[in-house]
């Protein structure tokens, strides 16, 4: 008995291992490799790029943990972006529309959930679905329209390194929080781990996969104005893909797809390694074909090796 | 268990800043050899023709002048990421940037970096404006969409609805196609009816479907884009209106031409991204070397039609 205990610790412990190991060694060797690549402004820019991504990835690591799913982020962000973009047209105070986007997004995520678990839908089906209509929504708001040259108050959002940064680290923070020392975080790995026997347990899974599904909504909005604020323009063909970028970002840092085993840290890891990879491959080169191909290489490999290390488990 | 794995999860963490730290320098590297490093992020050129020759032609005067050139363009019209790109060409210490823009409004903050840096930033077929950006070479669109609207009042014998298929709102290229048409177009008595596509082929083609359907008295589609006139072309003759609507682009590209040929497009404006790229890559590299330069090239482009396209057709 205490063998086999000991033998799942360490693979638990190694499993939380390896994303960073695997980002270490990634950074370790575009480093020695590039000369352009270890400078202090490099590693910079890695951690700006890695805003927009980080700050969207907060919501799935809480909807994957949970076993739950939502393709309909990128879409959220699409509409919020679009809706930052019009209210930015009607000249709304900027902090004003900062609530109202990031209710939006949030309203959005809750419908998601709403549907998903008023109807029994599969996740995968309900938030397909969802994800045309607010990408048609965005398209109908955004149709025939500039948004574009924003208020110098709603660009410093996203400018420069020092606010962007913050506001993903905040976001980590925050998710961290609710994770580890909410209720409703412990109940986010006992619902992913098994939706039944929570049940059984008494934990409102109905209501709180709704809190979990309004929060994902919610970033998807947050990394939205970032970007709108960053680029300075917004429009209606944003957001295609990214909530598959997302999705990936957070299983290759270790959050597992069938839920119940994951974390905020873990997304960290993997969106900083999707980040490093494209900035090392561009210092080197590398066509931006090359950096997706890369990507997908990574992806396959990180759920290869939770499969393998679940079979070992299983055996054990 | 749970003490060891923070303390080997630490020492990572900590390898990884001791890492980063360790490496990073106060700024980047000259390259080697004293030769001029220009790097180029353009339109993907796997979505239209025209991207994928104006890469090539890049690459060519890059050659002739004798530069390392480094393409970085992305292969998705994401503004974000071509942003990004133009990012990590700055942190590459690259000497000079060519942007042919997906947008041209995201790159203020980058065109700043890069200034600072002392990097000179050019703009090709898409003008950027940004008092950073120090040339530009393109087509006149303005005035080469006003010779096509000349040249569609001219072959259109009934008065009635024009539909143009639009880029991005705001975007340079795309209003100037536009207003130059429409502005001929009005001047002489037809509605004009634009609708924007964001330089997105399904787009044009449903966009077209729908108007068509909805506006019987369409006499004429233009697509800003040859790509996207083509979706136009697909529409109208769904609906089997090739003989009574008549469909024009802009771009000059191969596919257009061939259509042209066969007798399904009516015309085209020709634009020559050959010359853009030499003109720019030259203006770029004199002013590295602190030479004169050509700061500004319009290129007047011109029709296409059944009369002239077997000039035009490799």
């Amino acid at each position: 008995m205490r063998a086999t205990g000991s033998t799942a610790a360490r693979s638990v412990m190694w499993k939380g291992v390896q994303p960073l190991l695997g980002l270490v060694i990634i950074y370790a060797l575009f480093a020695a490799v590039s000369g352009t690549f270890r400078t202090f402004d490099t590693l910079k820019t890695i951690l700006t790029q890695a805003v927009i991504l980080g700050t969207m990835a907060a919501g799935p690591t809480i909807v994957l943990i949970a076993g739950g799913l939502d393709l309909s982020i990128g879409s959220i962000f699409c509409l919020v972006a679009v809706g930052a973009g019009l209210m930015l047209n009607a000249h709304w105070p900027v902090a004003l529309l900062v609530i109202a986007s990031l209710a939006i997004g949030a309203a959005s995520g809750a419908v998601n959930g709403f549907i998903t678990i008023g109807t029994g839908i599969p996740a995968f089906i309900g938030t397909l679905g969802m994800m045309k209509v607010y990408r048609g929504l965005a398209e109908i708001l955004g149709m025939n329209k500039d948004m574009s040259k924003f208020p110098a108050s709603f660009q410093a959002i996203g400018s420069g390194y020092l606010i962007p940064i913050l506001i993903m680290a905040v976001s980590f923070l925050l998710v961290w929080i609710f994770l580890s020392r909410t209720r409703l975080g412990f109940n986010c790995y006992a619902i992913g781990g098994s939706n039944e026997v929570s049940r059984l347990a008494g934990v409102p899974v109905r209501r709180y996969y709704l809190i979990y599904y309004t929060l994902g909504g919610f970033f998807a909005a947050l990394s939205a104005l970032i970007q709108a604020s960053r680029l300075n323009f917004t429009n209606s063909s944003w957001g295609n893909g990214m909530e598959l970028d997302a999705i990936a970002a957070v299983i290759i840092g270790g959050t597992s797809l069938s839920g119940g085993v994951g974390g905020i840290g873990r997304t960290v890891i993997g969106v900083l390694i999707v980040t490093t990879l494209n900035a090392g491959l561009s210092h080197l080169g590398v066509s931006s074909s090359w950096q997706r191909i890369s990507i997908g290489v990574v992806i396959i490999l990180a759920v290869w090796l939770d499969v393998v290390q679940r079979r070992r488990e299983l055996k054990a | 268990m749970s003490k060891r794995f923070r303390a080997i999860f630490l020492a990572l963490a900590v390898l990884l800043c001791a890492v980063s730290l360790a490496f990073a320098g106060p700024g980047a590297e000259k390259p080697a050899g004293g030769k001029i490093t220009i790097g180029y992020t353009g339109y993907p050129g796997g979505l239209t023709p025209f991207w994928a020759e104006m890469a090539q032609y890049m690459k060519e005067e890059a050659a002739a002048q004798g530069v390392n050139l480094i393409d970085v363009s992305p292969t998705v019209a994401d503004a974000a990421q071509q942003k990004d790109s133009m990012d990590n060409l700055i942190n590459r210490g690259v000497q000079g940037i060519i942007i042919g823009a997906i947008d041209n409004r995201a790159f203020g903050e980058s065109l700043k970096r890069a200034a600072e840096k002392k990097i000179v930033c050019v703009a090709v077929d898409t003008a950027i404006d940004d008092p950073y950006v120090t040339a530009l070479a393109q087509t006149d669109n303005l005035s080469s969409a006003r010779v096509l609207g000349q040249y569609i009042v001219d072959h259109t014998a009934t008065k009635g609805k024009v539909l143009i298929l639009g880029g991005t709102l705001g975007h340079q290229t795309g209003d100037a196609r536009r207003d130059g048409v429409k502005q001929v177009l009005e001047a002489n008595g037809f509605e004009v009816i634009f609708r924007a596509c964001d330089w997105n082929d399904s787009k044009a083609l449903e966009t077209a479907t729908f108007e068509l359907a909805a506006n019987k008295d369409i006499v004429a589609v233009f697509g800003c884009w040859d790509p996207g006139a083509l979706a136009g072309l697909a529409a109208v003759k769904q609906r089997g209106l090739l003989d009574k609507v008549k469909v024009y682009g802009f771009d000059g590209l191969p596919p257009a031409l061939k259509s042209i040929k066969d007798g399904e497009l009516t015309a085209t404006i020709k634009q020559d991204n050959k010359q853009m790229a030499q003109v720019i890559m030259r203006s770029v590299v004199a002013q590295i070397k602190g030479q004169p330069s050509v700061k500004k090239l319009l290129i007047d482009g011109f029709v296409i039609d059944k009369s002239n396209v077997d000039k035009y057709l490799k």
